[in-house]
């Protein structure tokens, strides 16, 4: 086994020193090489000058901006898209909240006009019932006066029915009475009355 | 009596008759100006020249009437003097009567009202007449202290229960003429049982 092992790195060894000096062989030729890649590289650039010429240039560049225009186109369009969207929602929200807002006015609105037509009604019944009362309260207070009036002008009639007769007799037939009718009368009373008038007439200073 | 009317019987003598024509203090007073005058023109006459009188007083009927009931000759100076003392003792201290009519009384009403106080009253009241037509009828008395209604209205105010009590018996008549005058109610005749 070592010969062969003893063998094969020989020959690893033969190998690759011929390797390296078949490249330092191709390094000491490659100095002519460059110039030649100098005009391959020229030769290539002037390939690819005219393939890449103007018309093809010109034609990448139509085709770029066919293809941007129609990124473009499709980006705004996709734009629009999502404008119009945007401003149907925004419209669609603006209206929601528009009516929402409008509504709860309204409702509001509403529920004030009937809070105050409630206000209204209530104040109108009181009103009302404030008048009921007051004008209970005066036909009382009428009938209480008038009563009390009734009252007043028959217990005056009672205390004074002598002199109302005494009125009306003198008021229908006063002038119709002679005195000399009543002398009569007249000395009948001063009868009756004789002995105050002497007592008083004779005990006078 | 008492001392008053002691003093006062001692002023006036009774001797007088006070006529019942002289009913007041302005007869009194009238007739001691006719008296005044009448002594003066007597008492002037003696002094004056014949033939050279002045008119002669006149005496009301009064005076006569006063001098005839009393017997006494107005020509004796005496016989004056006594009328004139009389008169002023009425005229100061004769009791006055002021009675108050519905009407101006004539002059036989008051002669017969002053009859009535001299003989019933005092012998020498004096009254005054006044009018107040307020009074149905009947008369009013003041006296020095005190004032007698005796009109038909005080009458009516001392008999006031008559009234009250006619009031009544004409309250209760129409209700009891009402009940007369009403219908007699039908009633319905009740059905009867089989």
């Amino acid at each position: 086994m070592s010969i062969w092992w003893l063998a094969l790195v020989i020959g690893a060894i033969v190998s690759m020193g011929s390797g390296f000096i078949w490249l330092a062989l191709q390094l000491g030729g490659a100095k002519p090489r460059k110039k030649a890649a100098d005009s391959f590289e020229d030769a290539a650039k002037e390939d690819v000058e005219h393939i890449f010429n103007e018309e093809f240039r010109e034609e990448l560049r139509n085709r770029g901006r066919l293809h941007f225009e129609k990124i473009l186109g499709e980006n705004a369009m996709f734009l629009q898209q999502d404008l119009r969207l945007t401003t149907a929602q925004l419209n669609d929200y603006m209206k929601g909240e528009i009516s929402k807002d409008l509504k709860e006015a309204f409702a509001n609105y509403q529920n004030a006009i009937t809070d105050a037509k409630q206000l209204a009604v209530e104040s109108i019944e009181k009103t009302k019932t404030a008048i009921d009362e007051e004008r209970a309260g005066l036909v009382a207070l009428l009938e209480k006066e008038v009563g009390e009036e009734k009252e007043r002008r028959i217990q005056q009639f009672d205390t004074h029915l002598a002199q109302i007769v005494n009125h009306y007799v003198l008021a229908a037939i006063g002038n119709q009475i002679d005195l000399n009718d009543q002398l009569e009368y007249i000395l009948n009373e001063l009868e009756a009355n004789k002995a105050a008038i002497i007592k008083d007439v004779r005990g006078g200073a | 009596m008492s001392a008053v009317e002691h003093k006062q019987d001692a002023a006036i003598s009774r001797q007088f008759v006070l006529p019942t024509l002289i009913f007041g203090l302005p007869e009194v007073r009238r007739l001691k100006r006719e008296l005044e005058s009448l002594d003066d023109f007597l008492r002037q006459s003696t002094i004056r020249d014949p033939g050279r009188q002045p008119q002669l007083p006149r005496l009301s009927r009064l005076c006569e009437a006063l001098a005839a009931e009393n017997g006494l000759n107005l020509l004796q100076e005496a016989d004056r003097q006594q009328l004139q003392a009389f008169l002023g003792s009425l005229e100061g201290q004769a009791p006055t009567l002021h009675i108050s009519f519905a009407a101006d009384p004539s002059s036989a009403f008051t002669a017969k009202i002053v009859t009535w106080l001299r003989t019933q009253i005092h012998p020498y009241a004096l009254l005054q007449v006044g009018l107040q037509p307020t009074i149905a009828a009947g008369c009013i008395v003041r006296t020095a202290n005190k004032e007698f209604d005796l009109s038909l209205g005080q009458e009516f105010i001392k008999h006031e229960n008559l009234l009250l009590q006619a009031f009544e018996a004409e309250a209760v008549l129409p209700v009891a003429q009402a009940a007369e005058a009403a219908p007699p109610q039908p009633t319905i005749p009740t059905a009867e049982v089989a």
